[in-house]
């Protein structure tokens, strides 16, 4: 950052000696803009149509395939709809608070894009506390959904409000203890620098580095769709049960602001699996063109961050929801214990392998093969079963 | 010792039923979606493809109405209003008027079960909306008509025999009570049938 | 330590749930008092659907009335139809042909297939999962085809008359019949492992709203509840109607293998097997159909001699209860519905004293309660 302020000074843009700090805000002001604009509210939009989409087709539908081709402007429909409608504000409301809380969610969605690793490159702010940062922030939703379960004065409201925050903070602590495997074996907690102690291929992956990081791995995952909302997680807004939980009295834009932050998060958590687990954008060094590279490396990052969208998608499609005190039970006695030991069982690997061992990668890759072949031979017995109709074309 | 092998056993179970549920999911992504993409995107129209016995919207074709005013007796709801007069001079029957109120009418089929030629009966058409409850009364009487004396023996003119036949061929679809007629439909597995149970 | 808890006050609140709500299964409202999440008592509230469908009967005579009894839960309408039919067959000494009693049992079974694949997938959908609810409402709309091509309408068939039913079984319609059943049997097993046994569905069922045989009873419980409690009553072979002695099939009770006997996921479970013993119903059904008419003859104004009978039926919701007086007029004196969903909405407010507000949601579907059969 530092050095782009520099350099933008020294082209002379806004004259010979331009304030500093001014230029400094502008630049700024821009990234925001271009990472806001441009890729985080897009891409929560697309990821509405896609999951929409995704549904579909396990539902036996079609899903939204009349606006734009094979209905991909969906999303851009759906938001101007949304902005055309009436803000209301319920008359008992605490107002102040009732306005106020979208955009705190819609904060803790934009601010993990700061240390977001596109490529070895394209990252606004490589903190040495990335990932810390990033479950710091992600966790701030958690004041405005419980803020506007509050203000809305609203019963259904105030009780999506309370579960999300009991269930927010709890899963911070899974999650928390779940990338500390990761940090133990890498020594950093540098988003860069955990991406550059893996290597392109899965067996370099941590995912993969011993069965340790594997249930690490899971254990994220879970705690992050939890943390996301998401089902089987999805009690704050648990539709059949509060009608729309803490969005309840919502409309209009400030709805929107929750629900574009609910799969804008998405992508942070794919980015966050991406990064400890995934290998990162780690690409062969194919080319001597450190853009080509960069280009190839943003590629890469994204097509494994949208896998892992599509495989919460894809949960999100099969499961159905737990109960408030069940969720309480899978993450005290389930998830935080296995962290635990995960943890320890991690100290121990690191402390007899410090380099890593490069056999149990091979051998963790072989199962996972076999694990896949497994799953794919139960996808073949049902589809033989159910003797429907095969469609391979992903649109209709 | 148990808890410790329910605590276990919780967790294989959880993960091999998620396991199972997702490969079932996984399998509907080669599924051919079951969705009708009504009305634009169809190779056929809805209502070209609905059975014959379809109970949509109903139509009165006055060719071969006689003015029994069955239909009238039998309906539940009286959403259906005849009118006639009987000509001094030629004994006659006209029929002055013939309403059906499609926003009353529930689509139970009973007036169309009674009528002598099929005349009342049901369409396979289900597009109804309209943006006032007058509009959806369905005044099928324009003119006066004479109403249709059924004749002894085949319909002989050619105007209405095409329509009789139809009429008739809907009246078949409708079971005759009692045991002495043949009863219509499923005629080709009945011997078949009595065999089977026999 | 013990002062604290004992200065340490929660506030009950009372929530209004429904009749707008997305998962009461129509208009139903309850008022629930709870203390957080767990509740104290819900308290039904009926009547948001009445619509005096007992007190019509009385304005628009016998055979004007089959259509009504469609309204009446119209989920499975073909229950009701039968349950009108032969109470006025009773009353009116009328002798069904065979082939049409066959017709009757075929419909029903279907219907009661219908009904059954629409409260497994709400069930489904009501404890978050929305895949399973449009599986279930696809095989739903296959039925509902047949039963299109059978009688010409999905919801309200009206295919019922007194003494016997309207239309004959089409031409092929048997084998498309027999070609959807051998299709089903494969998808409700592989229902069973999409949610069935999941792990988290079985969770969020078991030892929620235990129902002993003892209340059951109490409670006029009946149908897929009252098998559920482990109590093997089933109107189709206690008390044979219409063709049913002529099948093989078993009645599916409740046996508490997951949690306790005669919780939620004891009713669920006993309702995927109902399923199956339809399957087997309708097989035998379509393979033994006689030949001959389907209709008896009946007088256009049907005028029973005065005097009343009582009908029960096993329809998809249990013991459907039709109570018929006549006076010998062309209209009858009083008619009275006996549904099962109204006795299963009495049990909710007994059982949902300790449950979570998302049990609630749980347990009315595990009921299978249908709004208008509660006010009719």
């Amino acid at each position: 950052m530092q050095t782009l302020i520099d350099s933008i000074i020294a082209s002379g843009a806004f004259g010979a000696h331009p304030p500093r700090d001014i230029v400094g805000a502008i630049v700024i002001a821009v990234m925001c803009a271009v990472v806001l604009l441009g890729i985080a509210i897009p891409f929560a939009g697309i990821v509405t149509w896609a999951e929409r989409r995704v549904w579909a087709r396990i539902q036996s539908r079609v899903g939204p395939n009349r606006v734009g081709p094979q209905g991909f402007l969906q999303w851009l429909a759906d938001g101007i709809k949304h902005i055309c409608k009436e803000d209301l504000i319920p008359a008992e409301a605490d107002s102040h608070l009732f306005k106020l809380a979208p955009y705190l969610v819609m904060l803790a969605f934009l601010l993990p894009w700061a240390v977001m690793p596109f490529s070895s490159s394209l990252i606004l702010a490589d903190l040495n506390v990335g990932i810390l940062y990033m479950t710091a922030v992600t966790a701030l939703t958690v004041v405005g959904v419980l803020m506007a379960g509050w203000s809305s004065n609203d019963k259904w409201s105030l009780i999506g409000g309370i579960r999300s925050a009991a269930q927010i903070v709890s899963y911070e602590i899974p999650a928390g203890l779940s990338i500390f495997p990761v940090v133990l074996m890498t020594g950093t907690l540098s988003m860069q620098g955990i991406i550059k102690a893996q290597g392109w291929a899965p067996q370099h992956w941590f995912l993969l580095a011993n069965p340790f990081t594997f249930i690490a791995a899971n254990i994220l995952f879970i705690s992050a769709l939890a943390e996301g909302n998401r089902t089987p997680f999805d009690l704050p807004e648990a539709e059949s049960e509060l009608v729309a939980g803490f969005a309840t009295e919502y409309s209009g834009m400030r709805y929107t602001f929750f629900f574009m932050a609910e799969w804008g998060n998405l992508f942070i958590i794919g980015a966050i699996m991406t990064t400890l687990f995934l290998g990162g954008w780690q690409f062969p060094h194919v080319s001597q063109s450190a853009v080509v590279m960069n280009v190839l490396q943003l590629i890469v990052f994204n097509v494994k961050v949208l896998f892992v969208v599509f495989v919460a998608m894809w949960i999100r499609a099969t499961l159905p929801r737990v109960r408030i005190d069940q969720l309480m039970t899978v993450c005290w006695k389930y998830l935080v214990p296995l962290a635990f030991v995960d943890m320890i069982g991690t100290a121990v690997w690191v402390a007899i392998w410090p380099d890593g061992n490069r056999v149990m990668g091979y051998l963790m890759l072989a199962a996972g093969i076999v694990l896949a072949v497994l799953f794919i031979q139960r996808v073949v017995y049902y589809l033989k079963r159910s003797r429907m109709e095969l469609y391979f074309r992903p649109g209709i | 010792m148990s808890a410790a092998r329910e605590y276990l056993h919780n967790i294989r179970q959880t993960v091999g039923t998620i396991f199972e549920g997702m490969a079932i999911t996984a399998s509907h992504f080669v599924r051919k979606p079951y969705t009708v993409q009504y009305p634009d995107r169809m190779p056929v129209r809805v209502q070209d493809t609905l059975p014959f016995r379809y109970r949509g919207i109903l139509e009165v074709d006055l060719e071969i109405c006689t003015g029994c005013l069955a239909c009238e007796r039998a309906c539940p709801i009286d959403c259906i209003v005849i009118a006639m007069e009987k000509d001094p001079q030629t004994k006659l029957l006209t029929l002055s008027q013939f309403d059906i109120d499609i926003a009353k009418c529930m689509f139970c089929g009973l007036c169309s079960e009674p009528c002598p030629t099929g005349s009342i009966h049901h369409t396979t058409e289900f597009e109804g909306a309209d943006y006032s409850l007058e509009s959806l009364i369905r005044r099928f009487v324009k003119d006066p008509v004479i109403a249709y004396k059924p004749k002894k023996g085949p319909e002989t003119d050619p105007r209405i025999a095409p329509i009789l036949n139809r009429g008739m061929r809907y009246l078949d679809e409708f079971a005759q009570p009692g045991g002495d007629k043949p009863p219509g439909g499923d005629k080709p597995t009945e011997e078949e049938g009595a065999e089977e149970s026999a | 330590m013990s002062e604290t808890t004992n200065t340490f006050r929660t506030e009950e609140m009372s929530l209004n749930m429904g009749p707008q709500h997305p998962s009461t299964h129509g208009v139903l409202r309850f008022v629930v008092r709870a203390d957080g999440e767990v509740m104290r008592e819900a308290i039904p509230d009926v009547g948001y659907l009445h619509r005096s469908i007992e007190k019509i009967a009385e304005k628009v005579g016998y055979h004007g009335f089959m259509p009504y009894t469609d309204r009446v839960d119209y989920v499975c309408a073909m229950f009701t139809n039968q349950g009108w039919g032969i109470a006025c067959e009773k009353l009116g000494h009328i002798e069904v042909p065979r082939r049409g009693e066959y017709c009757r049992v075929i419909a029903a079974e279907f219907n009661r297939l219908a009904s059954h694949l629409l409260s497994v997938g709400t069930m489904g959908m009501d404890i978050g999962a929305m895949t399973p609810f449009t599986h279930a409402i696809r095989e739903r709309e296959m039925i509902n085809d047949l039963i299109e091509e059978l009688c010409g309408a999905r919801l309200t068939f009206n295919y019922m008359r007194i003494g016997g039913v309207a239309w004959d079984l089409p031409p092929g319609w048997r084998e498309k019949a027999v070609a959807y059943l051998d299709h089903l049997d494969p998808i409700i097993d592989e229902y069973n492992a999409l949610i069935s046994f999941n792990k988290i569905f079985v969770e969020r069922l078991i030892n929620i709203g235990i129902i002993t045989p003892a209340d059951a009873i109490n409670y006029n419980l009946v149908g897929p509840n009252l098998r559920a409690c482990g109590i093997k009553w089933d109107i189709r072979k206690d008390i044979p109607y219409s063709v049913y002695p002529d099948f093989d099939f078993e009645v599916p009770i409740g046996k508490g293998e997951w949690g306790t006997l005669g919780d939620s996921m004891d009713r669920y479970m006993v309702r995927m097997r109902e399923m199956k013993e339809s399957v087997k119903i309708l097989r035998q059904a379509l393979k033994q159909i006689p030949p001959g008419s389907v209709l008896a003859k009946v007088a256009r104004n049907f005028k029973p001699p005065a005097g009343e009978c009582q009908v029960r039926v096993e329809s998809a919701r249990g013991d459907m209860g039709w109570y018929v007086v006549s006076d010998g007029t062309g209209y009858p004196w009083r008619v009275h519905v006996r549904t099962g969903s109204f006795a299963a909405m009495g049990i909710i407010q007994k059982l949902s004293a300790g449950l979570m507000i998302a049990d609630l949601v749980a347990l009315i579907a595990s009921l299978d309660v249908i709004a208008p059969e509660i006010d009719r």
